[in-house]
């Protein structure tokens, strides 16, 4: 395991740097809603912007404002000073207003050779599918046309598969984590994850097969609680590291580095476009969606119920007004059905307030008995 | 929890309702005694904002302004005794939508926390604590979390349904305004914004907009009457042409067009646009433009700034804002919520103006320069466009906590326009509804060493 969680703490980790090497090329993108099936159709390598707990911004202060959230900040530093430069390109989404800030400046201080906009829907209706299928065919069209490559209906289906193959034994880890006694910690869980979008596909799956089979009869013990984290988009594997010393095993979560990422592709008919927008927007079970709340909730609360948590810690980072709001509506939906909650205002990537946090933790551990 | 903290006739509707039933019973000339007497019972903001607003220089035109919003919330207070739905909506969205509808009356969020800021004692921060004390963020626009937070202690005045433009220009509007839907169970209709410019994204927000109508009409019981859309459209465009007018008026040196007016046209236009008043109202302002100009009537010695606000203005203290400014010779020449790329409506069907509505809309302030292809280049584009158009010698943005994607492209948005115009930018921080954020002496001296070291400074004196 410790391999695999050194691999997802480094940006540019072997196997990209082996992709590269070899004349691969690597598009990055940011919002869970791009189709990463498209890029993988291309022959390209998509790659998932994080900034694993980067705590250096002053570069990106320079851009964006201390009024936006640290996540994108940290990622833009890491774009400006050059970590991200292995890069062919970059797909903006509008995720956010803090999002689409970040890659605006990032296109304005690197000007990279390919850029493109994938706008996101906000609502999922037969009206609003349509044009996001329309807009999935625009990203595959700039890519195609850009990099000189061809992308047909065979090489998506083909890509499909091989996520949704990788999405089931991701949700395979899931289930083992959220076993009475758990198979796999947070921590690890969330590496996994982060890795899954950080490296090619086939060489992932072969990693996780492995791991999967090394922790099938693993037991994690010593712990005072189970806990849920749900929330922001974090990839701060030292934030989960840090609740889990303190005894409460997350065993769940409903992140969007996490388990938002690993439905199952909807049987809709249609072309692979088609499937992919079906898919990618009807799963959208991020607070960016408007009038969804009521999915939004019933995910959390069967996560919450199917791995029979003692407590949820809901976080948001500072100035995400999205996360932050949501989690107060569900912060009362979980207490009305017996699920104590801890709602936790952090920074992304600041690992000095971590005292705070851990007191908070503490006393909430306590709140619930563990 | 809210019966503790706030009572029934404490709602922050129910107030701003309360005292602005008094004001269309005021007659429409009051001379200075009268003021001085109505100031001495009034609580101290409001009572400042009245001296702002009724300085003898353009009495007529805020007295008629205000008995226009008075109306507008008398219209929302008694609308379930006429039988009408009350529709609470963000700024962001034409008002002349829903009167089109014959059971429909909007109230608009920012308004009334706005009118509750210059209005009521201790203003609105009673009602941006309750909502902090549920859990909310401070991150939150106090605009419209001053507001929701009286709706969401339950005991004040409640509308019957929530319908928002903000998604894909504004999140934290956008989300508060769900939120409280879910909250108090009230009906949404929520409309996108493509964040894109071209013509596809015009068509794609056509299809939106025609589906909201839909909803529209579904919820009121009520098929759109191409007559009554008329009538309205009608009085929509005639108070356009005058804001045309207003338009020329700002172009002029001096500018005849006193600050505060800045707030009056869009205070206007997000309330009774569409309606009567909405064109008494732009007359009356062009009235005292056009009474400034023939008497050379300029409240300083001369204009020494051209000021363009980026974004918005302060609202917790009239005087010490819009006046101070005037006083001093700083003129604010236009401002982003009152520059307007709206057009006129085609009335001659009912497809030909649900089409402009929907570009229109698409075009309203923030919607189009944040839910834009880009936050920054589109912003950038129409402030450029303004500040040339009125030959501003100045920008400034105040940039309020909330405003994340203003925030997040401000830095490159400025060095890009001062790239562009030459024209030196200032940028303030603070939040514009509540004053205990940032204090007014400290804007003064940011905006005093600005105008008068960098504006205001004779060219040969500059090194």
């Amino acid at each position: 395991m410790e391999d695999i969680k050194t691999l997802a703490e480094e940006i540019q980790n072997q196997y990209v740097k082996k992709w590269k090497d070899e004349g691969g090329r690597v598009l990055g993108f940011s919002c869970v809603a791009t189709p990463v099936e498209i890029i993988e159709a291309a022959g390209i390598l998509p790659y998932r912007i994080k900034a694993i707990g980067s705590q250096e911004k002053e570069l990106a202060d320079a851009y964006m404002s201390r009024f936006n959230c640290a996540f994108c900040r940290s990622c833009l530093q890491l774009g400006l000073d050059g970590t991200y430069d292995f890069l062919d390109g970059l797909i903006e989404t509008n995720g956010c207003d803090h999002l689409r800030g970040m890659f605006e400046n990032w296109e304005l201080a690197k000007k990279p050779s390919f850029f493109h906009y994938l706008r996101v829907p906000h609502f999922v209706r037969g009206d609003s599918l349509a044009a996001y299928e329309e807009e999935l065919g625009l990203l595959g069209g700039a890519i195609a046309e850009h990099f000189a490559v061809t992308i047909d209906d065979r090489a998506l289906d083909q890509a499909i598969a091989a996520q949704q193959e990788i999405k089931g034994m991701l949700r395979t880890m899931y289930e083992m984590r959220e076993r009475g006694e758990p198979a796999v910690t947070g921590t690890e869980a969330l590496a996994v994850v982060a890795l899954s979008s950080s490296m090619p596909a086939e060489a992932f799956k072969a990693l996780l097969e492995e791991f999967l089979k090394e922790r099938s009869e693993a037991k994690v013990g010593g712990f005072r609680a189970r806990l849920m984290l749900g929330g922001a988009a974090t990839d701060e594997l030292y934030f989960v590291e840090e609740i889990e010393s303190l005894g409460g095993m997350v065993v769940a979560d409903t992140l969007c580095y996490g388990s938002r990422a690993l439905w199952r592709l909807p049987d809709s008919g249609g072309g692979p476009l088609h499937r992919l927008a079906e898919g990618y927007l009807r799963n959208l079970t991020c607070p960016r969606m408007f009038k969804h709340y009521e999915q939004r909730r019933d995910f959390v609360l069967e996560t919450a119920k199917r791995a029979e948590v003692d407590g949820a810690v809901l976080v948001h980072n500072k100035f995400c007004d999205l996360h932050a709001v949501d989690n107060v509506a569900l912060h009362e939906d979980l207490e009305s059905e017996g699920v104590p909650v801890l709602l936790l205002e952090k920074d992304y990537g600041a690992r000095a307030d971590m005292g705070r946090i851990k007191t908070r933790i503490q006393a909430f551990l306590e709140r619930i008995g563990r | 929890m809210s019966m503790q903290l706030v009572h029934p006739y404490e709602g922050l509707f129910n107030r701003v309702s309360g005292i602005f039933a008094i004001i269309p019973t005021l007659p429409d000339r009051l001379s200075d005694e009268d003021i001085e007497g109505l100031a001495r019972l009034l609580p101290a903001e409001m009572s400042k904002s009245l001296r702002a607003v009724l300085e003898p220089g353009m009495r007529e035109a805020s007295l008629a302004f205000f008995k226009a919003l008075g109306t507008w919330v008398e219209e929302a207070a008694y609308a379930k005794e006429n039988g009408k739905k009350v529709v609470l909506m963000p700024f962001n969205f034409a008002p002349e939508i829903i009167y089109m509808f014959e059971k429909a009356v909007p109230v608009t969020t920012e308004i009334i926390t706005t009118l509750g800021t210059i209005a009521l004692d201790k203003q609105g921060d009673k009602y941006w604590d309750f909502a902090l004390s549920m859990g909310l963020p401070d991150t939150l626009c106090s605009a419209s979390a001053i507001e929701i937070g009286s709706l969401l202690t339950g005991i004040d005045f409640q509308p019957d349904l929530i319908l928002s433009a903000a998604p894909g220009s504004c999140d934290a509007n956008s989300k508060i305004h769900e939120f409280t839907a879910n909250y108090l169970g009230l009906p949404q209709i929520m409309i996108e914004k493509p964040a894109d410019t071209s013509r596809r994204a015009r068509e794609l927000y056509l299809t939106y907009f025609k589906a909201m109508l839909r909803e529209m009409e579904e919820f009121l019981g009520e098929e759109l009457d191409e007559d009554r859309m008329r009538e309205v459209m009608e009085k929509a465009n005639r108070a356009h042409e005058l804001y045309d007018e207003i338009w020329e008026y700002r172009k002029m040196v001096p500018s005849p067009v006193p600050n505060i007016f800045n707030a009056f046209i869009y205070g206007t236009k997000y309330t009774v646009w569409g309606q009567d008043e909405g064109i008494t109202v732009m007359q009356k302002l062009i009235d005292t433009c056009k009474r400034r100009v023939e008497t050379g009537d300029y409240p300083a010695p001369k204009e020494i700034a051209r000021t363009y606000w980026a974004y918005l203005f302060y609202y917790y203290d009239f005087m010490e804002f819009f006046n101070w400014l005037e006083q001093r010779g700083i003129a604010i020449v236009g401002d982003m919520p009152s520059t307007w790329f709206t057009k006129r409506i085609d009335t001659s069907s009912k497809e030909s103006m649900i089409r402009d509505l929907a570009s229109n809309s698409f075009d309203y302030f923030m919607t189009r320069q944040i839910g834009g292809k880009s936050i920054l280049l589109d912003w950038c584009d129409d402030i450029t466009w303004a500040c040339r158009e009125l030959s501003a010698n100045a920008l400034i943005y105040c940039g309020h906590h909330s405003c994340k994607q203003t925030w997040s492209v401000y830095a490159q948005m400025r060095n890009e326009f001062m790239k562009r115009t030459k024209i030196p930018t200032l940028l303030l921080q603070g939040d514009m509804w509540i004053k205990r954020m940032t204090p007014m002496s400290s804007l003064h001296q940011q905006i005093d060493e600005f105008i008068n070291n960098v504006v205001a400074r004779p060219r040969s004196s500059r090194k």
